[in-house]
């Protein structure tokens, strides 16, 4: 025993270490060799030209502007249908109902993207090819639908959990004043959740930014910015993707660690605005309780 | 003849209080000095010092947040594993006649509380079986030997009167239990480490007035294995069971005295008590 | 006014609950009419006996054999490697460290955790690159492949460690401390045994990631055809790789059925590994609420 003493915390501090060290790694290495987009001007024109690279240009712009617009769309789309969820589940439907939908959607959570693209293509890409009459239906519309899909159980499951911890003291005196069900939605449980509504939206940009497959597999990969939600778009997840087999050497090949570090430093922005959301709101519910 | 001192309680102009136990005779077990206690910036402890006799059953009254339990906690250190918490002053306990200040840096954790066992207000078995419970202390310290452990159980569920109820359900989760079972199954779990002083936090608070009846026998028993010091808002068990009595209001040492019952229990021409 | 707010707010809440279960149910019943009629032997493996396949006598090709035994390997592989860090950095995150570390590496990992799985694939897919230049000879492949996605599942493995250890009562460790354990055998006797369960859910939700992952695996060696995979440094088949491949670059309708086939195997493994976690999880949450 007074040996694990001194093994045991060494090799969890060592195991630590190592799990940050692979995390910084990830950033190091896609710096490093995504370094000559960086030495000169050539930065600027990697973020704002076209991609054409019959015509020498490189540029990741309408992989930038298709990510952004799918990521967009999909939230649009999955914010009030996750409110829509969340409200129904939390107080208005009967309990039987609240709990298999509760159940269905922590099992949606489970589900393959793989499995969300291959559905796409082959049900919804017809559908939308048909409703539409244009082009080939592998566009940012029917993307967005299965990324809306994709993330509404994530928010569905945080807003859950933050009506849920909204203290019964502040329903209750809502109750014993005669408030109604839709009183107690209007002036408590959503300003009581507003942190809990931000992090699942937060989360679930997140999670749409870092998609590859419904992006690869439904949105069409088209090379140019989208001027509608019927053009299909490539994003920066679906061009590292696509790239990946191009000539170690080419500049084609560097640019897809440029889409890299963006997607790093996105998701890291995210991660550090929920800390920080989060932060605060610990900092607040202390204050309360002194 | 001994000669058997309690001081009225005394209050220096600086906020010191502190009351002597003087005897000639009864050996002391603990004995704190300048004891203080914060936790945050709230005092819980004021300037505490008293000696608590060897074998005997020595209470602790007083109204809630008074800083029993915190006393308590004080002398197995426990209070080192909440956060927050301040301590000044000395703390020492008696071992082969020797006085050892516990708050000494040579003095391990695992050995201190192993010499001072405590049983909590809520019985608190672990979320295994009764046998577990019973052997886990002594796995934490490093015996591993069947026998010894299988006897050991059996040895301290006597003492704890609880072999004839629980010999054929070992096995079983102990917190299939009744209330009154658990705790005396946690006061044989703290025996079984053979302490010298076994620490009581309103061990029958949780319970019902025969279950409670029922732990009070067993800690009568318990006097000749080791010192009991037990924390208990109960003024009528207090009577019953305690030898001696420290009351805390504040933080502060209210009253110290020995109880009828001690004189009663104890040699005769002890006892000399002074309101 | 009021009622009007009142029946607006129910039919919408009623049409977001039906649109979502609805667009669910759909994927789940356009699965299983396209994909039910292939699930059978041969789907798994192909023309070749059941008994030679098993035993490397033969080569499937037209089966999904290969490519079931390479996800088994990658979730081998990408667990045995992810296993021991992310205890460790759990364990050491719940009971070791002190205040600023704690909210330093948990800031870590938290970053690890949203980075998106290409960029991981890349990770992977450039440390090959790297090692390749520098020192072996070495390709992408089903090592690779596994290390990258350990290093995928290891903030979930990290989180659940630690929320499984943190969620424990504090009653616990009280009470083993009374008992005069110090901090490791608290942790060795009582706490983990304790926490096992949570830290196991964490484990099979890890699986299910490992298992679905696909952007990883494309860029750190999987491939189409590979058959069974010989080494840890050759290429393989993955199922959720198939199932992407065959949605392109499907040539026939038995192909076509084949990759419905793969999708449903898929989605009923994760299914069953979450409704697994599921109810270990709710386990765990029932013993400690007894107390």
């Amino acid at each position: 025993m007074k040996r694990s003493v001194r093994v045991g915390r060494p090799l969890v501090l060592a195991a630590t270490a190592v799990g940050s060290l692979l995390t910084l790694a990830i950033f190091a290495f896609m710096m490093m060799l995504g370094r000559p987009l960086f030495s000169d001007h050539s930065l600027n024109l990697l973020l704002t030209q076209a991609w054409a690279p019959d015509r020498g240009l490189y540029g990741i712009f309408p992989f930038i502007c298709g990510t952004l617009s799918l990521v967009g769309l999909s939230l649009l789309i999955a914010f009030p249908l996750s409110l829509g969820n969340a409200i129904l589940i939390h107080l208005l439907a009967p309990r039987r109902l609240a709990r298999f939908l509760h159940q269905t959607i922590k099992l949606m959570t489970g589900v393959p993207t793989v499995v969300y693209g291959f559905v796409g293509i082959f049900f919804l890409v017809p559908l939308i090819r048909e409703w539409f009459f244009r082009g080939s239906g592998m566009c940012i519309l029917s993307a967005s639908l299965l990324l809306a899909m994709l993330i509404s159980p994530t928010m569905i499951l945080v807003f859950l959990e933050s009506f849920a911890a909204i203290p019964t003291a502040h329903i209750r005196a809502l109750e014993a004043l005669g408030g109604t069900r839709r009183q107690k939605l209007v002036h408590v449980i959503l300003p009581g959740a507003k942190t809990g509504i931000i992090t699942g939206l937060l989360l679930a940009l997140g999670r749409a930014l870092g998609d590859t497959m419904i992006a690869l597999m439904v949105a069409g990969n088209a090379t140019a910015a989208p001027e509608s939600v019927l053009d299909s778009v490539r994003t920066l997840t679906a061009h590292i993707a696509l790239v990946m087999a191009a000539d170690f050497d080419s500049m084609e090949f560097k640019t897809i660690f440029a889409c890299g570090i963006i997607l790093y430093l996105w998701t890291a922005l995210l991660t550090l605005s929920l800390r920080y959301i989060h932060y605060n709101s610990t900092k607040l519910s202390h204050d309360q309780t002194f | 003849m001994s000669k058997f001192l309690l001081s009225h309680p005394v209050t220096f102009y600086e906020g010191i209080n502190a009351c002597f136990i003087i005897d000639l005779d009864m050996k002391k077990i603990i004995e704190t000095e300048n004891l203080s206690f914060y936790y945050g910036k709230r005092q819980i402890l004021d300037h505490i010092s008293v000696g608590f006799r060897e074998h005997a059953i020595s209470a602790i009254t007083g109204p809630s947040g008074s800083g029993k339990s915190t006393f308590l906690m004080t002398i197995n250190r426990l209070w080192e594993e909440l956060n927050g918490a301040k301590m000044s002053g000395r703390v020492s306990i008696f071992l082969d006649h020797e006085k050892l200040d516990i708050y000494d840096r040579g003095v391990s954790l695992s050995w201190l509380r192993r010499k001072v066992g405590m049983v909590f207000q809520i019985p608190n078995p672990l979320p295994m079986s009764i046998y577990k419970n019973l052997v886990l202390p002594l796995q934490m310290a490093g015996f591993k030997k069947k026998e010894y452990l299988r006897s050991k159980v059996e040895t301290v569920l006597k003492q704890a009167f609880l072999w004839s109820e629980v010999k054929d359900r070992l096995p079983d989760d102990a917190r299939t239990l009744s209330g009154g079972q658990q705790q005396r199954l946690c006061i044989a779990r703290a025996m079984i480490l053979e302490p010298a002083i076994l620490l009581l936090d309103e061990p029958t608070s949780s319970l019902d007035e025969k279950a409670a009846r029922e732990i009070e026998t067993l800690l009568f028993s318990l006097k000749k294995h080791c010192s009991l010091l037990m924390v208990s808002h109960d003024q009528a068990q207090v009577k019953r069971v305690a030898d001696e009595v420290l009351e805390l209001v504040d933080g502060r040492i209210s009253e110290l005295f020995t109880t009828p019952s001690s004189i009663r229990s104890t040699k005769s021409g002890i006892g000399h008590f002074r309101p | 006014m009021t009622r009007l707010f009142d029946l607006l707010l129910y039919a919408f809440t009623w049409l977001c609950g039906l649109i979502l279960v609805g667009a669910f149910g759909t994927l789940v019943v356009f699965l299983l009419i396209n994909g039910l009629l292939a699930l059978d032997f041969e789907l798994i493996f192909g023309s070749t006996a059941i008994g030679d396949a098993l035993f490397l006598k033969r080569v499937v090709i037209d089966g999904l054999l290969p490519a079931i035994v390479g996800t088994c390997l990658l979730i081998i592989i990408a667990l045995g490697t992810a296993l021991p860090l992310g205890l460790g950095a759990g364990i050491y995150l719940a009971e070791y460290a002190g205040k600023i570390s704690k909210s330093f590496f948990s800031l870590i990992f938290d970053l690890l955790a949203g980075v998106p799985s290409i960029v991981i694939g890349l990770f992977g897919f450039s440390l090959t690159l790297y090692l390749h230049k520098h020192f072996t000879s070495i390709m992408p492949c089903l090592l690779i492949s596994g290390l990258a996605l350990g290093l995928l599942v290891l903030p979930y493995l990290i989180r659940s460690t630690q929320t499984a250890l943190e969620e424990l009562p504090t009653t616990l460790r009280l009470t083993a401390a009374a008992l005069g354990a110090d901090q490791a055998a608290t942790l060795r006797f009582v706490l983990l045994p304790q926490a096992v369960s949570g830290i196991f859910s964490g484990i099979i939700l890890a699986i299910g990631r490992a298992a679905e992952d696909t952007a990883v695996i494309m860029l750190t060696g999987v491939v189409a055809t590979a058959g069974i995979p010989r080494s840890l440094f050759s290429n393989y088949e993955a199922l959720p790789f198939y199932i992407y491949y065959t949605a392109s670059q499907f040539r026939n309708q038995q192909e076509l059925q084949r990759g419905f086939g793969a999708a449903l195997i898929l989605l009923i493994l994760c299914a069953l590994l979450f409704t697994l976690a599921g109810l270990v999880r709710k386990k765990v949450s029932k013993r400690l609420m007894a107390k």
